[in-house]
């Protein structure tokens, strides 16, 4: 496989990902993930695809608590994944993307943007399919949640 | 199947009974070909090109993104065919001029973006199902706002080597019964892929 193949379908991952977040899909969710892998964000660390499964399940009363429309109900939370710097290695990758979210809580129905960060992902291909082995979610405006000070691609190149 | 499908079909099965949207009974998890990157590149460049053309009123460039006999679904209606693909989005583009304007009254300078795509190809037919943001310069004293996101749910169709769009459906999540959702609009594009193979 080249680069460019594994690479594809690392994109098509992550936006799968995104979609089952965001709609509150938590079987495709935990698909994402293998059946070890490890989510690592602001509410804790979930290990194994059960836990995440019920991380993602939890997921959308703790973001209808946190993000509302101007008439109080659960706000439409999307996330964004821009540049992705990953790197791949025989059957294993390693990922450094920039996500930033969108909702529709702004003043008057408007958009709101409420914050942005990183992921750090490592990802393993099994059976043919490549899926995260952990995710790591930094996020640049929660206390003990950010990112660097240092280029955070140089320690994937580490890896 | 693998045994970790099987079970989310289950628990997809039981979410059903309990009137939660969930997965189609078919879909199954994507399968990549080896030609899957280049189609996926091609397609990335194809939707690069209609917001291009929508973006800069290029009627011509914008109609020759879709396949002759393709549809286009958006707030305004549903529109088949090129001819009648152009005619819906020439007077969509002069009405939206009017909602989208600086403080002076003109039109707005409005660009769409583009984010992240799940892509599925089988053969000459893909599906997509793309986020979507859109902004202009029309926020207080003409500075940038962002006014509205949605998805496109696409099928594409690859013919004389080419890929264009044979049905775009639009959807905004600012306007009312143009929705996405409730449930993950990659499970249906799953099922179509799927039936597509049958």
């Amino acid at each position: 496989m080249s680069y460019a193949s594994d690479r594809a379908e690392i994109e098509d991952l992550m936006a799968r990902y995104l979609f089952a977040m965001d709609y509150h899909d938590a079987d495709a969710y935990a698909e994402c993930f293998t059946e070890d892998g490890e989510l690592d964000w602001a509410m804790g660390v979930a290990k194994g695809r059960e836990a995440i499964r019920a991380e993602a399940q939890a997921f959308k009363a703790k973001t209808g608590e946190l993000f509302k429309d101007s008439g109080g109900n659960p706000a439409k939370l999307r996330h964004a994944v821009n540049q992705k710097v990953i790197r791949i290695e025989g059957d294993r990758a390693w990922n450094t993307g920039f996500w930033w979210e969108m909702t529709n809580g702004g003043p008057d129905g408007s958009i709101a943007l409420p914050s942005f960060g990183i992921y750090e992902d490592e990802l393993a291909r099994v059976d043919g399919r490549w899926l995260f082995t952990r995710r790591k979610i930094c996020n640049e405006f929660l206390s003990g949640r950010e990112s660097g000070p240092v280029n955070p691609v140089l320690a994937m190149d580490r890896q | 199947m693998p045994k970790s499908i099987a079970r989310a079909a289950l628990a997809a099965a039981v979410l059903t009974m309990t009137g939660v949207p969930s997965m189609p009974a078919d879909a199954k998890q994507p399968t990549y070909s080896k030609s899957y990157a280049e189609d996926r590149a091609e397609i990335e460049d194809l939707m690069a090109r209609y917001l291009f053309a929508i973006d800069y009123f290029d009627w011509d460039s914008y109609v020759g993104t879709f396949a002759p006999d393709a549809e286009l679904e958006f707030a305004s209606g549903t529109s088949k065919g090129r001819d009648a693909i152009r005619a819906a989005i020439t007077s969509f583009s002069k009405r939206i001029g009017e909602f989208y304007h600086t403080e002076d009254g003109k039109p707005a300078t409005l660009r769409h973006v583009v984010l992240q795509s799940a892509i599925r190809v089988e053969g000459s037919h893909a599906w997509g199902r793309t986020l979507w943001v859109e902004m202009a310069n029309h926020g207080p004293k003409d500075t940038m706002k962002m006014g509205t996101f949605g998805i496109y749910e696409d099928e594409f169709t690859k013919a004389s080597g080419h890929w264009l769009i044979a049905k775009r459906r639009v959807l905004n999540e600012f306007i009312p019964n143009r929705q996405s959702g409730p449930g993950n609009p990659v499970n249906d594009m799953d099922a179509l892929a799927e039936a597509s193979k049958k």
